[in-house]
């Protein structure tokens, strides 16, 4: 698979399908998790002997034994279940780590696999998915384990343990507790068959309730304004109502829960059964009561097994999801063998088509920026001007035509060497939570003095505001209550610029507020920055459109006209538009 | 146990409660279902005894059989258990399906009557309270208000089956029944340490997690910066750092939870050694007060005689979870909207003549915005207000709109206060462009007819077509039927505003507010909604706070608000030409939006 980032020690993980990957997962501590099996086992035939020792202790009873010997029983009785007690508390240990194990592995398995991916990758994906996959769908996992498999384990040894222990009581007692235990698969199934499709609907309807109420709060004004209370509760008390249906159901599903009857059945008709037997004389009273208290043993798996399935069902679905994510391929590479020197900084689009299978998003794009030239990109939201910049640095690769730097297409250049001599300022910048000095300074490779990052702060006319808290540079950003606005943002991303020294600048101008009162400083630091660079800037700016060395006009993955802002008022209708308007506004009034 | 802690931080408008009170309005939403609640506690207390019953039965015929009783007696009984059991099959279903109902019905009718508390609300409530928090009240607050009812049911038939177990021990015998009691507080106690130590444990990890999430949310996010800068090795090992602690504080408590059952078992087995041991001595020793048979019966009672405690001994903390949840959910439907009318006369026609008299608003008693505020907008003027933040700009909008309450003066439209008027037939009068254009999930015909229902296709057509000529619907996926997605998402903020402005237009108010939204907009779409606007604002009076520099240079009227008060008023050219304040509210929000604008030249 070819990925951008990798490291040296990664365990092979077998990801063909969700629960062999499960399966690899757990099996990389494969000791352990046999050491588990073998040790619930034991345990609960710890437990089944039990009801031998009580037999024990009964027939000494019933024969008015010694003291010592009913002591020797209890003494007996005592030492399985402290036995018990100490092989149960290693097994929770053991299953709690492997647990917490398997959420840990796969979270940094998910981590490593989202480096790898390329940017065209994490542009599609919602970074709200990829959390819910890192923090949800993994904790999914830890309960899959924990208690969800480990409990199937112990049921499934709760069940045959007993059936082994009456077998060697008196084979003939087995009947009944075989017939239970037929019963009880087959009801489990079919209630599984009930439940789930309903279960689903219920946990949908409740995001639809929620969703609805969501939205009738955050449109409250426009609710308001119009006088549409009545419609917005009318609304909400409809897929309400539907949540209680589906409750409702499912309530009737789960009090209709079948195994429990067969098991209160069984314990009458094992009763019945067991005195027929004694009555025969094929058993002793003593066995009788053995054979009692061991079918008692079966209420555990039988209402735990409401529970544990429905665990390993959202464990499996979040592994489904997380291989999901794994397995995407993604179609760039390093690349260490390609093209790796100093960039002059000529760009040139030939012909270059643009899409995804669901439709192509640029057509036929040639345009040519010299080295150091600003070219300004302009063109309704959605026209794919962003997209168009996103490919000079290869966050996505044309789907056809060229895009070449100094000559050379992109895909032949290392892409290391590439990325490092390309800025992007996006308007929304991303901080870490570090000091500005280190967010400043995060572009650049070693260590960096601190007067180089003042003096690229300086140039991006960041120095001041910085100053003004009271940490300085060392302030943490997004600690107490320290928050960076749009602008500062905007400037610190600047700085990084001015650190790294690239040769092309990708700068998105284009969602600012308008209503900036520093808009003098912001505007000071791009014109600085971009000097001597070859720079695309998206922007909505008409100062800025006008005062490009050239303007690319894009329409609907096109590019509609280019030119100076001269030739385009000749050229362009609709650029003519946007600034006649602005002349004739003033002039009127 | 994560949500333990939600929804728990207190709000302005929470009020305290006694439990009698809340108790008391809990039980009046049972009402209604109080016959089968009835019904369910009344089979619930019968089904609490067939365990013991069939116990009692068991021991009964063992005691008959050593001592060579009728197999055909005993097997009679054991027809009986058989039927116990069926019984109490039936009990738990009549129990479950009962309550549920209850539950269900109840739990939609706290919905709903918090649904129709929270958008009776005036808009501060809405300023206030972030919606995540309102949503959490309405949503899950409700579903634990029906918990109270449920744990109690529960904590009844919990109760009486550790009686009717504990009063069976006594007449079997009773110093087993003593020891057996003598017990039970180290279960009790045992089930308390241990809900202590998990809760520190719950709370800890909640707050470590919530750090750990928010360290996984920046590593996350942080990729795409990481690969622009080819940095992944350095954001890789933070990640590591976070995943190890993590996986730590997880194992940690995993392994507390995980250890209460051992320790319960632990405990229930030390007192079956001790029953077993003791009661065999009785039974050997002086069998006429202990037969084989009760000593059996006494093995197995330990089980049932122990499983309950635990329970109960949870009940109470639960049961204030839930009473804390119903407390929140009343003090939400409780809280009084500050807009009160004093009468509802009909609005008919309106032309738009707005004047304030001497009006004094303040959000709270600290800070006041307006005081003694004086305007007068004549019908069909098209005024622009500019200002700082702070300055009172959208307090003259919400105060119109009546989504807030002023504390003095008076606010006349046409001559008729504004008290005096039927909220939702004056409220039909006006038309509202807010900031961010707001639009319902659903298509764009249905958002466009969202402020007047009654409206024919080719009504919204029309509203539709009479913007930028038409074009902007050309430019949709699906005409007027393309799906906006969830907020509006799959639209750009352009076209938003269209449907918004379509959306007032099709109204057709007799007075327009427009919150001009901050954020720039491509010169393509700006100069369609600039077009937009001027059809929409055409002929009626029209109240707009002002980002845009069109806006205030096509005005009639800019007012100038610094601190409440208007100490400016003109126009463009004539205020810019005095250089007072508007000059310099120019220089900061409006010169850079000219197209000659070159700051570095300064």
């Amino acid at each position: 698979m070819l990925r951008e980032f990798r490291t040296g020690n990664e365990y092979p993980y077998d990801r063909r399908s969700a629960a062999r990957w499960v399966l690899s997962h757990v099996m990389r501590y494969s000791y352990l998790t046999i050491g588990f099996i073998i040790l619930a086992i034991f345990a609960i035939s710890a437990f089944t002997y039990t009801s031998f020792q009580i037999q024990q202790a009964y027939e000494v009873i019933e024969q008015r034994g010694t003291l010592a010997a009913l002591a020797t029983a209890a003494l007996g009785l005592l030492a399985i279940r402290a036995l018990f007690a100490i092989v149960d508390m290693i097994n929770t240990v053991i299953r709690e780590f492997l647990a917490s194990r398997l959420e840990r592995d796969a979270r940094e398995e998910l981590y490593i696999s989202l480096l790898g991916k390329s940017q065209t990758f994490h542009n599609r994906q919602r970074v709200g998915d990829l959390m819910a996959a890192a923090t949800g769908d993994v904790t999914q996992l830890n309960l899959m384990i924990s208690p969800g498999i480990s409990l199937i384990i112990e049921a499934t040894t709760q069940i045959i343990s007993p059936l082994v222990a009456i077998a060697f009581l008196s084979w003939q007692l087995l009947p009944v507790p075989v017939l239970f235990v037929f019963a009880l698969v087959w009801g489990l199934i079919s209630y599984n068959r009930q439940l789930g499709p309903v279960a689903g609907m219920l946990r949908g309807q409740y995001g639809q309730v929620s969703a609805r109420l969501n939205e009738a709060i955050q449109g409250i004004e426009v609710v308001k304004s119009t006088a549409r209370e009545e419609f917005e509760v009318a609304r909400f008390y409809d897929v309400a109502k539907r949540y209680r249906d589906l409750f409702v159901q499912e309530g009737e599903i789960q009090a209709r829960y079948l195994p429990a009857l067969y098991y209160g059945v069984m314990i009458g008709m094992s009763f019945g059964y067991a005195v027929w037997m004694q009555s025969m004389a094929v058993i002793t009273t003593a066995q009788m009561i053995a054979f009692l208290s061991l079918v008692t043993l079966f209420q555990f798996p039988t209402f735990i097994s409401l529970f544990m399935f429905a665990l390993v069902q959202f464990g499996l679905a979040g592994a489904n999801r997380i291989l999901g994510i794994i397995n995407t391929e993604t179609e760039m590479d390093e690349n260490p063998q390609g093209e790796s020197h100093q960039v002059r900084g000529e760009i040139e689009f030939n012909n270059v088509d643009f899409g995804y299978a669901d439709g192509s998003i640029l057509t036929n794009v040639s345009f040519t920026a010299k080295a150091g030239e600003t070219i300004a990109i302009v063109g309704q939201t959605g026209s794919g001007k962003t997209t168009l910049t996103r490919l000079v640095n290869r966050t996505y690769d044309a789907t056809a035509g060229s895009v070449s730097i100094d000559g050379v297409d992109v895909k032949r250049w290392n892409l290391d060497s590439l990325r490092s001599q390309i800025s992007m300022i996006e308007q929304d910048v991303f901080l870490f939570s570090k000091t500005i000095a280190e967010n400043i300074a995060f572009g650049a490779r070693g260590d960096v003095p601190r007067t180089q990052i003042e003096w690229a702060a300086k140039q991006a006319q960041a120095h001041d505001f910085i100053c003004s808290f009271p940490d300085g540079y060392d302030t943490v950003v997004g600690e107490r209550g320290v928050t960076l606005s749009g602008g500062q943002r905007q400037r610190i991303a600047i700085a990084r610029a001015f650190l790294t020294d690239p040769r092309i600048l990708i700068l998105d101008d284009s969602t600012s507020a308008i209503d900036s009162a520093t808009e003098d400083q912001i505007q000071r630091a791009m014109h600085e920055v971009l000097k001597g660079r070859t720079t695309l800037l998206i922007t909505h700016r008409l100062a800025q459109i006008r005062w490009a060395d050239r303007i690319v006009v894009v329409r609907r993955g096109r590019i509609e006209a280019q030119g100076t802002h001269e030739e385009l008022l000749v050229k362009s209708e609709s650029y003519r538009r946007i600034f006649v308007r602005d002349d004739h506004a003033a002039t009127m009034a | 146990m994560g949500f333990v802690l939600d929804g728990l931080d207190a709000e302005a408008y929470d009020r305290q409660y006694s439990d009698g009170v809340l108790i008391k309005r809990i039980a009046a939403y049972f009402r209604p279902h109080l016959r089968v609640m009835l019904l369910v506690v009344l089979v619930t207390s019968i089904g609490a005894g067939f365990p013991s019953i069939s116990a009692i039965l068991i021991s009964r015929s063992v005691d008959e059989i050593t001592q060579g009783g009728d197999t055909m007696t005993t097997l009679m009984w054991a027809a009986v258990i058989t039927v116990l059991g069926v019984l109490g099959w039936l009990v738990n279903y009549i129990r479950q399906r009962y309550t549920a109902i209850a539950v269900g019905d109840v739990v939609l009718k706290v919905r709903q009557d918090a649904m129709n508390a929270v958008v009776a609300r005036d808009m501060s409530f809405y300023d206030q309270f972030a919606s995540g928090k309102v949503v959490s009240r309405v949503l899950s607050d409700t579903q634990d208000f029906s918990s109270v009812v449920t744990l109690t049911i529960e904590l009844l038939s919990q109760v009486l089956l550790v009686l009717v177990v504990t009063v069976s021990l006594f007449f079997v015998n009773t110093t087993l029944a003593w020891i057996t009691l003598a017990v039970s507080p180290l279960v009790i106690l045992a089930a308390l340490v241990f809900r202590r130590v998990a809760r520190a444990a719950t709370q800890q990890s909640q707050r470590a997690s919530a750090l750990v999430n928010s360290a996984v949310s920046e590593t996350v996010s942080g990729i795409g910066v990481a690969k622009s800068f080819r940095r992944e090795a350095t954001i890789y090992r933070e990640f590591m750092e976070t995943n190890m602690m993590q996986y730590g504080i997880k194992l940690r408590q995993s392994i507390i939870f995980g250890s209460i059952w051992p320790v319960l078992n632990i405990i229930s087995g030390l007192a079956l050694v001790i029953i077993v041991y003791v009661g065999g001595q009785i039974a050997i020793t002086t069998p006429e007060s202990l037969s084989p048979g009760s000593w059996y019966l006494f093995i197995q009672s330990v089980a049932l005689f122990f499983f309950p405690l635990t329970s109960i001994a949870s009940f109470w903390s639960q049961f204030q979870l839930g009473l804390a949840a119903s407390e929140r959910v009343f003090a939400l439907m409780d809280a009084e909207s500050r807009v009160v009318q004093r009468n509802n006369l009909p609005v008919h026609d309106m032309h738009g003549d707005v004047v304030f008299d001497h009006v004094t608003f303040a959000y709270n008693p600290e800070s006041v915005v307006l005081r003694d505020f004086n305007l007068h907008i004549k019908s069909g003027e098209k005024i622009a207000i500019v200002g700082h933040t702070g300055a009172g700009k959208s307090s003259l909008i919400k105060l119109l709109l009546r989504f807030y309450e002023f504390q003095g003066g008076r606010i006349i439209v046409d001559g008729q206060d504004i008290r005096e008027l039927d909220l939702a037939d004056y409220r039909r009068h006006t038309g509202l462009v807010p900031q961010v254009p707001f639009l319902f999930s659903g298509s764009v015909m249905e958002n466009i007819r969202y402020g007047r229902p009654e409206a024919s296709d080719d009504d919204v057509l029309r509203a539709a077509q009479s913007l930028d000529h038409g074009d902007w619907i050309n430019d949709l996926p699906d005409g007027l039927q393309s799906d906006v997605g969830e907020r509006g998402s799959r639209l750009s903020l352009g076209q938003r505003q269209l449907v918004a402005l379509a959306r007032v237009l099709l109204r057709n108010p007799s007075i327009f507010f427009l919150d001009e939204a901050t954020a720039s907009i491509d010169p393509f779409t700006e100069h369609q909604i600039q077009e937009g606007l001027d059809v929409v604002m055409a002929g009626r009076t029209s109240i707009v706070i002002a980002h845009r520099l069109s806006t205030v240079r096509t005005a009639n009227r800019i007012l100038v608000l610094k601190n409440g008060d208007i100490i400016e008023e003109g126009n463009h050219e004539a205020l810019l030409a005095a250089g007072g304040h508007y000059a310099e509210l120019y220089n900061t929000y409006f010169r850079h939006q000219t197209y000659d604008y070159r700051p570095w030249e300064a």
